[in-house]
């Protein structure tokens, strides 16, 4: 290399290393959409007695930064079924009818009001005048059978259309401009609680009718109060107010929320202690924190509050009862005697599980603790009559094997399948065979129902409802507990078909009390079946920083107004950076 | 090679327990719609249908569609991620070479002296290192404790808003846009992930290079070299670690080609959104088609880095010929 050319490198990369370490001497641009201007005007300050008008730096758009562990798998509400899609949607988007944040009360979404049939069968929803996607386009009542039907008709990866709208859905029309009419198979009470879903959201009419777009070009519009303006999969999430927004929910108190995706908890707990000029390096975190000695480290950190979200994802085992030695009522009996929920929260879980004694977990409606009731767990004495009932003693020890998927429910299920089949040995006449299997030959086998006995599997609702934590465990196989015919639905004996009448009967009640009532029933039988056994719940966690605010619009100001419905509202949030 | 590679992985995928459908749905959705799921995916066809219809897409450079996470086009997925792991996987090369090759040949050169014991007590310290341990470490000290560094991420949320990805390689996006504080924060986020993956990569070169160099250094060309009074700088940096350079380079080609495959750990502890997160989380998802996507590019990527090897083994030993 010639001389000249050498010095000639050097100062090229002089140059951009000068550069690199300069000040901030150029702006960042953002995303280019029309939203009203927000920014401060610039203030001054007068030095002595000459007047000297100094520009301050103007400032930014208000910006909070939320870190998640979780990713997006799709932003098509017709196809959309996991946790962090539906918050998305949720903030970009509007159902017919919403929950009031914090809680599961049931509040106008597009629709001001609904009314329905005396029969339960037809729901009438009237939509509000004022209903705008992020680019002005006005919805209308034609446009959400639209919607309707995509969702419907698609029935896209997620199976969401095939779970929460063809099970329920006859017919739908447009009555007029503003009326949505849709007649449903049967009368199915909990019906307000469905259409609260994501795939109760308009999409763009820009969305084809015949195809998903799980990845739509930004701007991504939505009828809510936020817009997506740019995202990153991996990396970034970029959301500003929808400009056209009219509904009830209140205007958001920043300009911009950006959604930071993380590989693992460790990584995020460290990015929100991670301080600079004051901030952290994320505001928030947000979904999924709960491990026990990171939610101890935060805890201590001055000016960080970690706010509990109670309800959501509950453990159960899945007891099967066609194959042996489930089948028999008295070795199940043992197995719901013999658990002891509170050490496996404080051994495995440090005391943040919280122990679940029925499957409708505490806030929703008719939760209770049968399994409590019914056995007094643990009771090994009570245990140990039940397995000499079934024909076992502690020489001719019962053989049974539990089985888990190792890495699908994080480094704790290890320690909780341990930690369990100890508790089922401590009876003396029990011998427990751990089997490990990876997730997706573990969950077909679950589902199946023809290997495993015993299987640990997590559940979260896809509709804040008591139906939803029990239904599926008895429908159509009951996803492993088989006291029901997978095909025909048909119960298996006597007990499994007042279960399933119970079930159908507290669907269709649109009395709230009686509802309850029912529900209270069907969980005392389902615990003396044990048709599952339940194990815990695991609340969330929502970290953040004491110059993070929330909105006073509901009792749930710890967890940033995040109540069991699992809703993050951006637009409740504030900042004072 | 790649051909019997694409063969095998392709053949291990089908050998492996699950599918993807099943891994996807978890406990929810029906048996039919499982099995139009699996229909719709050709999961149903032969398997020497699926073998023929996979080598095809490759010889048009067609990675197909992935079966899960929203079935985006995998060439789309790839071209988000492999910038990623190679934005950190170059400088901490460079690094790595850096650290391997000077200490080494000082320790080479002062053989059985305080700086060879120092440097060989750093380069044995530093690979027994986990490299997540190394990362933890520095996330603790430089961005917890003294807030200097950011613990993740490629670049700082806010300004990275509006950057213009024409590369997805965010040092060169910032250059390419004139964004000179888009450049800024790029750099300063690549200087925990790269200094922690250079690092541990630097103990095997620094070991290597030591132990080529003072080979070299015994040739009689050296004592030759010496005896015509040719400055000792000279002789060790210009002569004897040049000849040294075979062996090093070979292990730069095998350590680039694997951590192209994947910084994995480094990219997990710094939520890097690079390629091996992504195989990690495909391989479990059961995603038959980018997992032997991807396998099969990085098959040629190693093809094509060893033969960028074979070229520089040339240009340093002219003695080599092909």
């Amino acid at each position: 290399m010639k001389r000249t050319t050498k010095w000639l490198v050097l100062l090229v990369v002089l140059s951009v290393l000068a550069a690199a370490c300069g000040g901030d001497s150029s702006t960042t641009t953002v995303a280019a959409v029309d939203t009203p201007d927000t920014t401060a005007a610039a203030p001054t300050t007068t030095t002595g007695s000459t007047d000297t008008t100094v520009p301050a730096e103007p400032a930014g758009p208000k910006t909070i930064i939320i870190g998640t562990t979780d990713s997006i798998a799709g932003l098509d509400s017709a196809d959309a079924y996991a946790i962090h899609d539906w918050e998305l949607l949720r903030n970009i988007g509007e159902a017919l009818l919403s929950f009031a944040p914090g809680t599961t009360d049931i509040v106008p979404g597009l629709a001001s009001d609904y009314s329905v049939s005396d029969d339960g069968l037809v729901y009438t929803f009237n939509l509000r005048d004022d209903i705008f996607f992020g680019d002005g386009t006005e919805l209308d009542a034609n446009m959400y059978v639209d919607h309707l039907t995509r969702m419907l008709t698609l029935d896209g990866s997620g199976g969401v259309g095939g779970a929460l709208g063809t099970p329920f859905i006859e017919s739908y029309r447009a009555v007029d401009d503003r009326t949505v009419e849709i007649t449903l198979k049967d009368a199915f009470g909990y019906f307000p609680q469905v259409v609260t879903g994501a795939p109760y959201m308009p999409m763009h009419p820009d969305f084809p009718l015949d195809a998903l777009v799980e990845f739509p070009d930004a701007p991504v519009y939505g009828v809510g109060v936020w817009m997506i303006t740019e995202y990153v999969p991996g990396e970034q999430t970029v959301l500003e107010p929808n400009p056209y927004y009219a509904g009830s929910a209140p205007a958001p108190k920043v300009d911009r929320i950006i959604i930071r995706y993380f590989n693992d908890a460790p990584t995020m707990a460290k990015a929100i202690e991670t301080v600079k000029d004051g901030r952290g390096e994320i505001d928030i975190a947000w979904r999924t924190i709960g491990q026990p000695d990171l939610l101890a480290e935060l805890e201590g950190v001055d000016g960080l509050t970690v706010g509990t979200v109670p309800g959501g994802g509950v453990r159960f085992m899945v007891i099967n009862h066609q194959l042996a030695p489930t089948d028999n009522a008295d070795v199940r009996k043992a197995l719901a005697a013999l658990v002891d929920r509170d050490e496996i929260s404080d051994r495995v879980y440090a005391g943040t599980a919280e122990p679940l004694y029925s499957m409708i977990p505490v806030g929703f409606l008719g939760a209770n603790e049968a399994f409590d009731d019914v056995f007094g767990a643990p009771d090994i004495p009570a245990a140990q009559a039940f397995l000499t009932a079934a024909g076992y003693s502690e020489t001719n020890k019962l053989q049974l094997q539990v089985a888990y998927p190792p890495e699908h429910y994080g480094g704790t299920a290890a320690d909780l399948i341990q930690l369990l089949s100890e508790q089922y040995e401590a009876s003396g006449m029990i011998d427990v065979e751990i089997i490990s299997q990876e997730w997706s030959t573990y969950i077909g086998a679950v589902i199946g129902g023809q290997d495993y006995a015993v299987s640990l599997l997590g559940w979260f609702f896809d509709y804040p409802d008591p139906d939803n934590y029990l239904a599926p465990f008895m429908n159509n196989g009951g996803l492993g507990t088989m006291i029901t015919d997978p095909d025909t639905n048909e119960p298996i004996d006597a007990d499994a078909q007042a279960l399933m009448d119970l079930l159908v009967q507290a669907g269709t009640e649109t009395d709230v009390d009686a509802r309850a009532a029912l529900y209270a029933d069907l969980q005392e039988k389902f615990a003396e079946n044990v048709t599952t056994l339940p194990l815990f719940f695991l609340p969330e966690h929502v970290v953040y920083w004491d110059y993070i605010s929330a909105d006073d619009a509901a009792a749930t100001i710890e967890s940033l107004n995040i109540g069991p419905t699992f809703d993050l509202h951006y637009e409740l949030l504030d900042t004072s950076k | 090679m790649i051909f019997i590679l694409a063969t095998v992985i392709f053949v291990v995928l089908r050998l492996l327990p699950g599918d993807p459908v099943t891994s996807a749905l978890g406990p929810r959705g029906s048996p039919e719609l499982k099995a139009r799921m699996i229909d719709d995916l050709g999961l149903n066809d032969p398997l020497i249908v699926q073998y023929g219809r996979f080598l095809g897409d490759v010889a048009r450079f067609d990675l197909g569609t992935a079966l899960t996470e929203g079935r985006r086009p995998i060439a789309d997925e790839m071209g988000e991620r492999f910038p990623a792991t190679l934005e950190l996987v170059v400088p901490a090369t460079v690094l790595a070479l850096l650290i391997g090759l000077i200490p080494g040949t000082i320790a080479a050169h002062r053989r059985r002296q305080a700086p060879d014991y120092a440097i060989r007590l750093f380069s044995v310290i530093i690979y027994s290192i986990p490299v997540f341990w190394l990362g933890l470490m520095f996330q603790l000290i430089f961005s917890v404790k003294l807030g200097w560094l950011p613990v993740s991420g490629r670049i700082d949320a806010i300004t990275g808003i509006g950057l213009e990805r024409t590369t997805n390689i965010l040092v060169i996006d910032s250059v390419l846009s004139g964004n000179w504080v888009a450049f800024r924060s790029v750099l300063i986020h690549l200087v925990l992930p790269v200094t922690t993956l250079g690092l541990v990569l630097s103990g095997v070169f620094v070991r290597l290079t030591r132990i080529n160099v003072i080979e070299t250094l015994q040739q009689d060309y050296i004592t030759a070299a010496r005896a015509r009074g040719i400055k000792e700088l000279v002789v060790v940096y210009g002569h004897a670690l040049k000849n040294a350079m075979i062996p090093v380079v070979t292990l730069i080609g095998l350590q680039v080609a694997i951590l192209l495959a994947g910084a994995v750990l480094t990219e997990s502890v710094f939520s890097w959104p690079g390629m091996g997160r992504y195989l990690i989380d495909r391989i479990l998802a059961r995603d038959f088609t980018a997992v032997q996507s991807v396998v099969t590019m990085f098959a040629i990527f190693v093809a094509m880095i060893s033969l960028a090897v074979d070229i520089l083994y040339s240009l340093l030993d002219p003695r080599v010929r092909y």
